[in-house]
């Protein structure tokens, strides 16, 4: 039961993770329509931003958290312009090479600047304590404030997609760009701020997850393929179906290593996904399959 | 006005200087070319697949691998001479591949996407870790080429037998083109209900689409082994897909010759990036960027208003090509697209 | 058809290409060799996650020629170091060294970063007949058997899993758990590990695997705990040994952990596990005999600083200046009228004793060329590397 228990609170715990980059990935996803391969590089660059205010600067941690988020928007912001905006209305595949090379420049320069500084940057944790005690299962306390930061972004936009003015603008674009001009949303405007929102996300996840994750140049890569097959799995456009997605790989994960082998652990995830599409081709969350003509 | 320089032209001299720069340059430059040589085969594979039938496939490094593996590991486990595993080799690809196809048939865009990276991942898996089969992520050496009695070296006996199979590949990928077979994964690109409607049978025209990308990937793969002489299962993970990928978009998708220029572009961009060193990957990613932004259809497609550039059928309105996933609004009222 | 036109333009343009290609074509007398020059070649990772084996230790290899050159260049020739990227893949590793041979034109190769990239130059460094110093990969099949033109000057994998293995029965360890990756990497140190076990007639109580980017190591943590493993042998990078250890503290697991060279520095490793204690038990056979925090070193660190001012001395910088002393030190036997052959020659029987790597770097021509038998122990403790000794395995 001692296993089970380790397993499921590692499943959950590390399914947090994936789940909160796989939300940044659906939030963009939700209102552009397009998949961003670069949000994984984007989560590490705010990371190392992060880590450049509070550890080489020494600013206290919550404002170098604000601060890290506040550099992502700007960079989610300026990289919509020039690295999204060409490839929209071109297809998929031309929005693929410019993510793509997006997430190049990215990583080039975090090796190019903190590259040397050593091979896995430690990053301090918001508070340092002795684990926590669930029922005979110890957690550390930071994995729950990852997992709280989860569900609390997770809230968080779906309010703002339902509620707020903006969040129905994103969507309306998403849904039908000709439409959202025709009725006068500028659509231009919307990606950007969607791209920003998206990063800044992503800024806070690497500033939470950065204690566990450790922090180097590749780390958005390994990332982005989980998130984007916890998003996907999840339906894509639906937040829910994100932090779903990002625990069910999380879990099968922990399970598979647990139970069967640890060299089962890491490629698991990916024979399930193939043996879901088959049998649910448009995710978990997705709705039945419709058929444009 | 007849043409001085149309794609056939082009094709020829294009073929023509690659058989001609073993006598001339050094052996780096051969090297090159018979990279060149061999990532044209890939993306002329890959664009059959993506450019024309549609299918946003990612599994073609895979195949690659497959075919690279199955070809070196028959010579190297059993015995089996070259000539015999090479085209066994790539066999193994194309059936692998067709097996792709069959979930595939149900999937699309995004969701394609995905279930092909998760089965290339899976395969990269299998190559590291079936170590009594693979050899594992140590990797193993492979034979060269022994052409003997013809007395030519391995170096220029894999670039010739490289520069003849590519050249035949071509040819057969420009027929497919014109072909009720290119036409019909044409159909299906653009409107997979028009196509039924026409009578296109979908899962076998997919499954075709497939079947040929992973040949394609799987004689690319057969000459890489003697080309390299050195097999393991860095060479075909998704950075290597990343760079089929960005071929057959800067050559332009569903084009033969744009996969010809693209796959010769981008393998002397990655030789030329080697002067930027350490800074390799910001001016790799800029390139990709501001060619997207500049050129987003592909040079193919820049070049077609030059007499003798129109391929026939290849019409790439990638505006069509979008993905889109089912929403509730449109599921209520379906809206004709732009025309 | 191809008009009389096109042919005439095919013919122009091919008789064109060749001119150029031949402009540039200039025998020298020994390649990479001038009146005030040697350039020497490398070829490893500059980009992608392995460029801490490529890029950092050639920028050690860089701080040992700057030195060099200040003090007036080897026999009055100034050190130049010509890079190239083999981006951690075999296909670039061969362009790499072909573009170092016949278009750099470099005078010896030291480099190496990736082992199946090194294993898959090595037949075509031994057609161009270069001298290749190997510097960070550690694949015995690189520099076994022996070449005349490949040395190693690095700690193969054998010695290092050997060395791990040996710790583990030396400290009365019963139960032995491996945890490694299966990667290219980490198979290169994995396979004499195993193979080591055998010939001992031992087997590991368990044999696990984490890969680079684990973020949880849960499940082989709870495996650990179950077999009551009292050492694990790590073939891991640093991340997934912290990964590990963290693991392992929070099921109350404290066994011997044993290290390689991956994970070289105690100090930095600890800061990555980041729970004061939990490394105290953590030892490493490495090839270099100092941490970077090491005052012995202080002069490297400020030259790294001076050089790469992003940068803070790395383990991997320390291996690059192992090597160059190495390198520089056969340059210099080899004397003023250089050519390869002398070059060959001083490597063959050359006793010098680094800044960095732990023992002698002593080549044994014809039995061995792997010149490097020696790994240094370091511990952790109360913030330091400690240094356990020095141990000098047997020549093979």
């Amino acid at each position: 039961m001692m296993v089970f228990g380790y397993l499921l609170a590692t499943g959950i715990t590390t399914g947090a993770l994936y789940a909160l980059v796989a939300i940044g990935i659906t939030i963009v996803y939700k209102a552009t329509r397009a998949v961003n391969f670069a949000h994984g590089d984007l989560f590490m660059i705010c990371g190392f931003i992060a880590y450049t205010f509070h550890v080489m600067w020494g600013l206290p941690y919550v404002a170098s958290l604000v601060l890290a988020v506040i550099a992502g928007f700007a960079i989610g912001a300026v990289s919509e312009r020039i690295s999204f905006r060409p490839a929209i209305g071109h297809g998929i595949a031309s929005v693929l090479l410019t993510t793509i090379g997006l997430s190049f420049v990215l990583k080039g320069i975090a090796r190019a600047i903190w590259g040397g500084k050593g091979d896995f940057i430690p990053f301090p944790p918001l508070v340092h304590s002795p684990p926590i005690s669930f029922a005979d299962i110890l957690v550390p306390p930071q994995q729950l404030v990852v997992l709280a930061g989860a569900i609390v972004v997770m809230l968080l936009f779906a309010v703002f997609f339902k509620f707020t003015q903006l969040g129905r603008m994103m969507q309306a674009t998403a849904d039908n760009p000709k439409a959202a001009k025709l009725v006068g949303i500028r659509t231009g405007r919307v990606y950007m701020y969607t791209f920003a929102v998206g990063t800044a996300v992503a800024g806070s996840a690497a500033v939470l997850m950065a204690p566990i994750t450790l922090l180097y140049p590749d780390i958005g890569f390994v990332l982005f393929i989980k998130a984007f097959a916890a998003a996907v799995l999840g339906g894509l456009t639906s937040l829910p179906g994100a932090v779903l997605g990002g625990f069910m790989i999380g879990l099968i994960e922990a399970f598979s290593g647990g139970y069967i082998s640890t060299n089962l652990q890491d490629v698991s995830s990916y024979i399930v996904i193939m043996l879901v599409l088959i049998f649910l081709p448009n995710g978990l969350l997705g709705g039945a399959a419709l058929r444009r003509v | 006005m007849k043409p001085i320089l149309g794609i056939r032209q082009f094709l020829a001299l294009l073929f023509l200087v690659l058989a001609i720069v073993p006598f001339v340059a050094n052996p780096y430059i051969i090297y090159v070319c018979n990279s060149i040589l061999l990532y044209i085969i890939l993306a002329t594979g890959l664009n059959i697949l993506v450019g024309y039938a549609g299918q946003f496939a990612l599994a073609n490094a895979a195949m690659f691998g497959i075919g690279a593996y199955g070809t070196a590991l028959l010579q190297v486990r059993l015995g089996v001479p070259y000539f015999a595993a090479a085209p066994t080799g790539a066999v193994l690809a194309m059936l692998i591949g067709t097996l792709i196809a069959l979930p595939a048939l149900r999937l699309s865009g995004i969701y394609l996407a995905l279930a092909t990276l998760a089965f290339a991942m899976f395969s990269q898996w299998v190559l590291l870790h079936w170590n009594s089969v693979t050899y594992g992520g140590g990797g193993f050496p492979v034979p060269h080429l022994n052409l003997s009695p013809i007395p030519v070296g391995p170096d220029l006996g894999i670039y010739y037998l490289s520069w003849l199979v590519t050249i035949a590949l071509v040819v057969v990928a420009w027929w497919i083109s014109r072909s009720r077979i290119g036409r019909s994964f044409i159909a299906i690109r653009d409107s997979e209900v028009a196509a039924q409607c026409l009578g296109i049978s979908l899962w076998r025209y997919k499954t075709l689409a497939f079947a040929i990308s992973g040949f394609y990937a799987g004689v690319a793969g057969a000459l890489y082994a003697p080309m390299l002489g050195y097999i393991s299962p860095e060479g075909f993970d998704l950075i290597q897909m990343i760079i089929q990928k960005s071929m057959i978009v800067v050559g332009g998708m569903g084009s033969v010759v744009g996969s010809v220029i693209g796959a010769t572009v981008m393998v002397v961009v990655l030789e030329g990036l080697r002067a930027f060193k350490a800074t390799q990957e910001i001016v790799f990613g800029a390139i990709l960027i501001v060619f997207v932004i500049f050129c987003p259809r592909g040079i193919a497609t820049l070049l077609r208003r030059l007499p003798g550039w129109d391929e026939p059928v290849s019409s790439f309105d990638s505006a069509r090509y979008r993905v889109e996933a089912p929403s509730p609004v449109a599921a209520a009222q379906p809206v004709r697209e732009k025309p | 058809m191809m008009g009389w036109r096109t042919t005439l333009v095919a013919i122009g343009t091919v008789l064109a290409g060749s001119a150029l290609a031949g402009m540039g074509a200039q025998a020298q007398e020994v390649p990479g060799v001038t009146k005030d020059q040697i350039k020497i070649g490398s070829f490893g990772s500059l980009t992608g996650p392995t460029y801490l084996y490529g890029k950092l230790t050639m920028n050690g290899v860089d701080a040992v020629f700057a030195k060099v050159n200040e003090e007036g260049g080897v026999n009055g020739r100034k050190l130049v170091l010509v890079r190239e990227d083999d981006r951690c893949d075999p296909a670039t590793a061969i362009a790499a060294v072909k573009r170092l041979v016949f278009e750099d034109k470099v005078f010896a190769i030291i480099g190496g970063g990736c082992s199946n990239a090194a294993l898959a130059a090595r037949p075509e460094v031994i057609k161009d007949e270069i001298p290749f110093n190997v510097f960070a990969s550690v694949a015995d099949g690189i520099s076994d058997p022996v070449s005349k033109y490949i040395y190693t000057t690095m700690t193969t994998s054998s010695i290092e899993s050997r060395a791990q293995l040996q710790y583990a029965i030396e400290h009365k360890a019963k139960t032995i758990a491996v945890v490694s990756q299966h990667d290219a990497w980490g198979q290169s140190r994995y396979t004499p590990l195993m193979e080591d076990f055998k010939k001992r007639g031992l087997k590991p109580a368990l044999d696990l695997e984490m890969t680079v980017d684990d973020n949880d190591a849960t499940t082989q943590a709870l495996k650990i705990a179950q077999a009551k493993a009292d050492a694990i042998i790590m073939v891991l990078y640093a991340k997934p040994g912290a990964v590990l250890v963290r693991a392992l503290n929070k099921l109350g697991q404290s066994p011997m952990l044993i290290g390689q060279t991956g994970i070289a520095d105690p100090v930095a490793f600890a800061k990555e596990v980041d729970i004061p204690g939990a490394t105290d038990k953590f030892v490493t056979p490495a090839a270099v005999r100092y941490a970077p925090t090491d005052p012995e070193v202080k002069d490297w660190v400020e030259r790294i600083k001076k050089m790469f001012p992003n940068d803070n001395l790395s383990v991997f910088n320390l291996m690059g200046i192992g090597a160059g002393e190495v390198l520089v030190a056969a340059l210099k036997k080899a004397g003023p009228d250089l050519t390869r052959d002398k070059f060959l020659e001083a490597m063959s029987h050359i006793h010098v004793k680094t800044d960095t790597y732990a023992g002698e770097i002593v080549c044994n021509d014809p039995v061995s060329h792997q010149c490097n038998q020696s790994v240094a122990w370091l511990g952790y403790k109360d913030g330091k590397a400690v240094a356990l000794g020095v141990t000098h395995l047997q020549q093979n």
